[in-house]
């Protein structure tokens, strides 16, 4: 398979056959950009597969999306390659009051800032991750998960010299 | 968390120096640093001193926000500020101007309480942007420190987004004026 151009449909079929299980809603949104919702017990093993079957070597993003009707919160992986002309929009569904997830870290490295930064900002707890600590928010205000849509500290109105 | 903010504003910043204790040397009669200040300000000396020190403003070369690039502008040679004595430091030890130029967030708040510590007294303190003065484009968000004006003692306040380095150098010459009418709020004068 190695060096093997694959498009959108190679790689959703791929992915198909190999997690039939936790692979669901798979999308083809253009040739470019397929998106899938991952199983979130299985997403370590799904990653280390688009990694080092799929050559989806290269996490560009990682952040979590607040569906407070559906009262669920979900992790997004967007994940490029080098290989093939295509995005992976990687997504993966959690409980909105107890979001637990295993840590990609092992997988991509760099996946290492962007749950500390989902972690301060939507309380989402990765599991085994090496160092799980806020990244820019100041102590006083962890635990408050600002991004989250029932937040209350938003919008702040105290501030006197509006115009 | 802002009435924890709040609490630890500052009231007079030459406050703290005023508690020094007085030394006993037998058949010596001293006295404090504070004391001559206070001596000095009642009298026409002062206008000597005001004089001096409203010519030698020196800021504190520390960027914020996007108004930052404005202030680095104002410091480069097209604007020429030596001219009124307004020159870049890049310690706050060596400078008399705080310029607050962007949003300040709650994190970054205990770290310019500290630099406003580490300045020596006399010194002032410009608020520049929108952002600083009510949280500009930033006013709700969840991190933004807003009413700076009740945590620092600031002397002017610069409107704008950004302003531009004319109007920094016109905030500056509004310091002198304070300075000079004895109306500024970094030399401590007995109100
Ligand atoms: S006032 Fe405007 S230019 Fe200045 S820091 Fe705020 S947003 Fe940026």
């Amino acid at each position: 398979m190695t060096g093997d151009i694959m498009d959108a449909e190679k790689i959703i079929d791929s992915l198909n056959s190999k997690f039939p299980e936790a692979i669901s809603d798979t999308n083809t949104e253009s040739e470019r950009r397929i998106s899938a919702y991952a199983a979130a017990d299985n997403i370590v093993e799904i990653c280390q597969y688009l990694k080092d079957e799929l050559q989806f070597g290269h996490l560009s993003s990682e952040t979590a999306v607040d569906l407070i009707q559906k009262n669920e919160v979900d992790i997004v992986y967007h994940i490029g390659s080098y290989d093939h002309p295509v995005v992976l929009t990687l997504k993966a569904k959690l409980p909105r009051d107890k979001p637990q997830i295993e840590s990609v870290v092992p997988v991509y490295w760099n996946a290492n800032w962007y749950e500390r930064e989902t972690y301060e900002l939507f309380g989402v707890q990765y599991m085994n991750h090496p160092d799980l600590r806020n990244l820019v928010l100041p102590d006083e205000l962890l635990g408050d998960w600002p991004l989250r849509k029932d937040y209350e500290g938003f919008p702040q109105n105290t501030a006197k010299n509006l115009v | 968390m802002d009435e924890e903010l709040k609490e630890k504003s500052y009231e007079q910043p030459v406050a703290k120096e005023q508690a020094e204790e007085e030394e006993n040397i037998p058949g010596v009669v001293t006295t404090t640093s504070q004391e001559i200040n206070k001596f000095l300000q009642k009298t026409k000396a002062q206008d000597f001193i005001n004089w001096g020190r409203k010519n030698s403003l020196w800021f504190m070369a520390q960027a914020m926000g996007c108004c930052g690039v404005e202030i680095i502008v104002t410091g480069m040679s097209p604007m020429d500020t030596d001219r009124f004595g307004i020159i870049p430091r890049n310690s706050p030890r060596q400078a008399d101007v705080m310029i607050i130029s962007g949003y300040v967030t709650k994190k970054y708040l205990p770290a310019l309480k500290k630099l406003y510590d580490q300045m020596p007294s006399p010194k002032w303190i410009i608020c520049m942007g929108d952002c600083s003065i009510s949280g500009g484009p930033f006013y709700e968000s969840y991190s933004t420190v807003q009413n700076i004006d009740e945590i620092f003692p600031v002397d002017v306040f610069i409107p704008g987004c950004p302003p531009r380095p004319e109007a920094l150098i016109q905030g500056f010459l509004e310091v002198q004026k304070k300075i000079e009418a004895k109306e500024d709020k970094g030399s401590g004068y007995d109100r």
